[in-house]
């Protein structure tokens, strides 16, 4: 399991990846929690930030499966 | 029609971007219009001087949303040929951060097209902007790409 950080979140967090095992029920909205316990800022950027899934933008209440590549991504800005 | 011509360029680079060979690219033969849209950094931002930009991207992610972009402006619109070239990394004023240049037969495809395809990638392509000014940085506002409501309701 991979879990990508972009944006601010990559600042906030600290670093830009991690890998390691997460339990398989695990919903993405669980997974983010996780690391709002480890990072409280963290919290506040909840509802202005999307999550994907193996590079597809994903519900929050996706279950993670093994070997999946997850990213919580800020408020796109390209262009 | 495929949906995506092998001649379409979808890039994201880290040195500038060559507009003119972009457009000489999408040129063909059976065109006779291209519309190309070139963003550039601009030196102010919510009245603050910028002085420079930072864009990073989920490369990966990224080449596929603009994928996704040339796909759908290729079944939706009667165009020949899509470039799509993003840049990364620390940009000066005034140098083009974004280049999009569609051709077609007729000009009113390629006008639409490269209106849609600039206006998608700005709400669905995960790249991000930091702008610095003289007394510290911000990352860019943005906007919140459109997300599956819930993965209960998907198959």
């Amino acid at each position: 399991m991979k879990v990508l950080f972009f944006g601010r979140l990559r600042e906030l967090i600290g670093v830009a990846e991690e890998t390691g095992e997460l339990p398989e029920e695990m919903t993405l909205a669980q997974v983010f929690e996780r690391y709002a316990k480890r990072h409280p800022k963290l919290a506040e950027f909840r509802n202005s930030m999307v999550v994907s899934r193996n590079q597809e933008f994903a519900a929050w209440d996706t279950r993670i499966a093994e070997g999946d590549e997850i990213a919580f991504l800020p408020p796109v800005s390209g262009g | 029609m495929p949906a995506i011509i092998e001649e379409d360029k979808l890039e994201l680079v880290r040195e500038a971007i060559e507009t003119a060979s972009l457009m000489r690219h999408v040129r063909g033969e059976q065109d006779g219009a291209i519309v190309a849209f070139d963003g550039f950094v601009r030196n102010q931002s919510h009245g603050r001087m910028t002085r420079y930009l930072e864009y990073e991207a989920y490369e990966p992610m990224a080449l596929g949303k603009m994928k996704e972009i040339a796909t759908y402006i290729h079944e939706r619109y009667r165009i020949h040929c899509v470039a799509i070239v993003h840049r990364l990394g620390h940009l000066e004023i005034g140098e083009t951060s974004v280049f999009i240049a569609v051709s077609a037969p007729h000009r009113g495809a390629a006008f639409e097209a490269c209106r849609y395809a600039i206006d998608t990638l700005k709400k669905t392509v995960p790249i991000w902007k930091k702008e610095y000014f003289a007394d510290g940085a911000v990352w860019a506002d943005g906007e919140l790409p459109p997300t599956p409501p819930s993965a209960k309701s998907a198959s």
